[in-house]
């Protein structure tokens, strides 16, 4: 039952991407890629390795890879420091969520119906606004922080839920990357919709969004991250305690103004690390199937 | 009554026509409203007030910011006589060049690797992509906290040291970024990964079979179809790469920039300067490698 489940939602069935045997001539993949996704899972292990790591292991130099003598202290000295919060946690918790929850939704939604403008709509406006959305692409983000804050200050959302998600939205990458899929998305087959009758809104909806999936997938997946882990809108924008994200709450817990000491700071910073990261983890096990899958066939030859 | 006569009922007043064209482009306006109004407010407006700011002196004071109007001095300043600044940009630039080839080839070999037929190819592609999840975010930064996103004993192992040293000065530094952020580098991978990937797989199957009927080697099939086709994705992935690499919350650059900002030595001002100087480095960098690509990419495609 279980298994059934998570081969549905994970998408490790077979979608004919694994062929059905396994023969020697293939051997020569596995050589040269073994080694190299060996390169690509060091960084998780490393992360899960380190949260376990008491205090001499943590400060090791030259540092060590792996746990050697695992303890779960770290965790408890984490929930120890977690009950003695003024709010409780699950309303930092509840924030996150429901924060990353609205960006990801509504900024696909934004950036690929601007992409669907951009890539297959005639207009005037159409290079001028990719090339500005270009440049914004390139420029440091921390170099706007301070004009950032008094636009929303006079468009008065400052101490908002709405100042978490408004900004966010309009994300330069994925408007980029969305656009460049749908042009990978041949034109013959948005012309076969519209003689057959069908609206702009149903060539979006209906034929443009589930051919370019893996992207979709693909900027869910940053978009998370980047809603997921943001502390700093919590830190410019909010002064609310109770507004705050999940994010902010267990950065401060480890930074040393909290009254924290070094050494037990850094244990218990790989702990929450850990924390803040399972859920990235667990999106991305969620969406690679969408990514893997359905990797742009346009049906088309 | 009118029912005598029903087509005066049915008579229309005249509406003003609009072209087919016309309407087009209001529907792409339609689609791209919020996105533009979102863009504007969040993106737009700040980016044109921290050029202001560049040009001017600013000092915050409770509840207000004044300027003072000092023309291009904060550029001047930065370019001239930050003893700091130019040799981040410098290293910055270095490190992209170096990047930039390194992550292409990986993404353009491993893609090419995970579109072949074997076992366990859909496991090795998550793995691929894994890297998405490790760049941004928590991992990242706990794992250079920890020094372990590069090799700093790499430099000292006295062969390499010997090595490096009888390299010529201008590529003594890149060799060695090259040696202590190999792994580094191959994380950055991910996205590129799967755009390669996409495009292999859109390649017209039979233009292989007609090569491989007409007896090409496999090294021809990939200089004269392969590589050809691979090329808008090319370009792409340079561009994704240099603007994920300058993005990096770990990048010296950055770090510098915001360091200033709220330096007294510095000010707004002279950190917003520093930032358009840093956005230029960046699109003369991004002329280069799209000047070098679509100049391949149309010798490749004739």
């Amino acid at each position: 039952m279980f298994k059934k489940w998570l081969s549905r939602y994970t998408g490790n069935r077979n979608r004919g991407i694994n062929p059905k045997g396994f023969h020697v001539s293939q051997i020569k993949f596995y050589v040269l890629l073994i080694p190299l996704s060996v390169i690509m899972l060091l960084p998780i292990l490393f992360i899960f390795s380190s949260a376990f790591k008491p205090p001499d292991e943590l400060f090791a130099f030259p540092p060590r890879f792996f746990v050697i003598n695992p303890t779960l202290k770290n965790f408890t000295d984490l929930f120890a420091k977690l009950s003695t919060s003024g709010i409780p946690v699950s309303r930092y918790l509840f924030n996150s969520i429901m924060i990353t929850l609205v960006t990801v939704i509504a900024s696909i939604m934004v950036s690929s119906m601007a992409a669907y403008a951009l890539s297959k709509k005639k207009f005037k406006l159409k290079q001028t606004l990719f090339a500005i959305n270009n440049i914004a692409l390139m420029f440091v983000p921390i170099a706007v922080t301070i004009p950032r804050f008094l636009v929303i200050e006079r468009l008065n959302l400052l101490d908002t839920f709405w100042v978490h998600i408004l900004p966010v939205l309009a994300m330069p990458v994925g408007l980029f990357l969305m656009k460049q899929f749908m042009d990978g998305v041949p034109d013959e087959v948005i012309e076969a919709a519209q003689i057959d009758g069908a609206s702009d809104w149903y060539i979006y909806r209906g034929i443009i969004l589930p051919m370019i999936r893996p992207a979709l997938a693909t900027i869910a997946i940053l978009t998370f991250q980047a809603a997921w882990n943001n502390a700093e809108i919590s830190t410019l924008y909010i002064n609310d305690e109770s507004l705050r994200t999940l994010a902010f709450y267990l950065g401060t817990l480890t930074s040393t103004t909290a009254g924290a000491n070094t050494v037990a700071g850094q244990g218990i910073a790989a702990a929450a690390a850990l924390i803040m990261f399972l859920p990235n983890l667990i999106i991305f096990i969620f969406l690679q199937g969408q990514v893997m899958s359905t990797m742009s066939h346009s049906g088309l030859k | 009554m009118t029912t005598s006569n029903p087509t005066i009922r049915r008579a229309v007043p005249v509406r003003r026509e609009i072209s087919l064209r016309m309407r087009e482009a209001l529907h792409g306006y339609a689609f791209i409203l919020i996105w533009v109004v979102g863009f504007a407010l969040f993106a737009a407006i700040p980016l044109y007030e921290t050029f202001q700011y560049s040009l001017n002196q600013v000092s915050v004071t409770t509840g207000s910011i004044e300027l003072s109007f000092v023309e291009w001095a904060n550029y001047s300043r930065a370019i001239l006589t930050d003893p700091n600044f130019i040799e981040l940009l410098i290293g910055y630039t270095i490190e992209t060049l170096v990047s930039v080839p390194i992550v292409l080839i990986f993404a353009m070999v491993v893609a090419m690797l995970l579109n072949f037929d074997f076992k366990f190819k859909g496991l090795f592609r998550v793995i691929f992509f894994l890297p998405i999840v490790i760049t941004s975010g928590p991992v990242i930064k706990e794992l250079t906290a920890q020094g372990a996103a590069s090799a700093p004993g790499i430099a000292d192992v006295p062969a390499v040291i010997d090595f490096l040293e009888q390299l010529p000065r201008a590529l003594r530094s890149p060799t060695e970024y090259l040696l202590t952020s190999f792994v580094l580098i191959l994380w950055f991978s991910g996205v590129q990964i799967l755009i390669y990937l996409s495009s292999l797989q859109k390649v017209d199957q039979s233009i292989y079979e007609a090569a491989a009927i007409d007896g090409a080697s496999g090294w021809a099939t990939f200089w004269k179809i392969t590589l050809p086709s691979l090329s808008t994705a090319t370009v792409l992935n340079a561009v994704y790469t240099i603007v994920t690499l300058s993005h990096f919350s770990e990048n010296k650059v950055i770090q510098y920039i915001y360091a200033q900002t709220y330096d007294i030595q510095g000010g707004i001002g002279y950190a917003s300067a520093m930032a358009f100087i840093y956005l230029a480095v960046m699109i003369l960098l991004l002329g280069i490698v799209y000047f070098f690509l679509s100049h391949w990419a149309r010798r490749g495609s004739r």
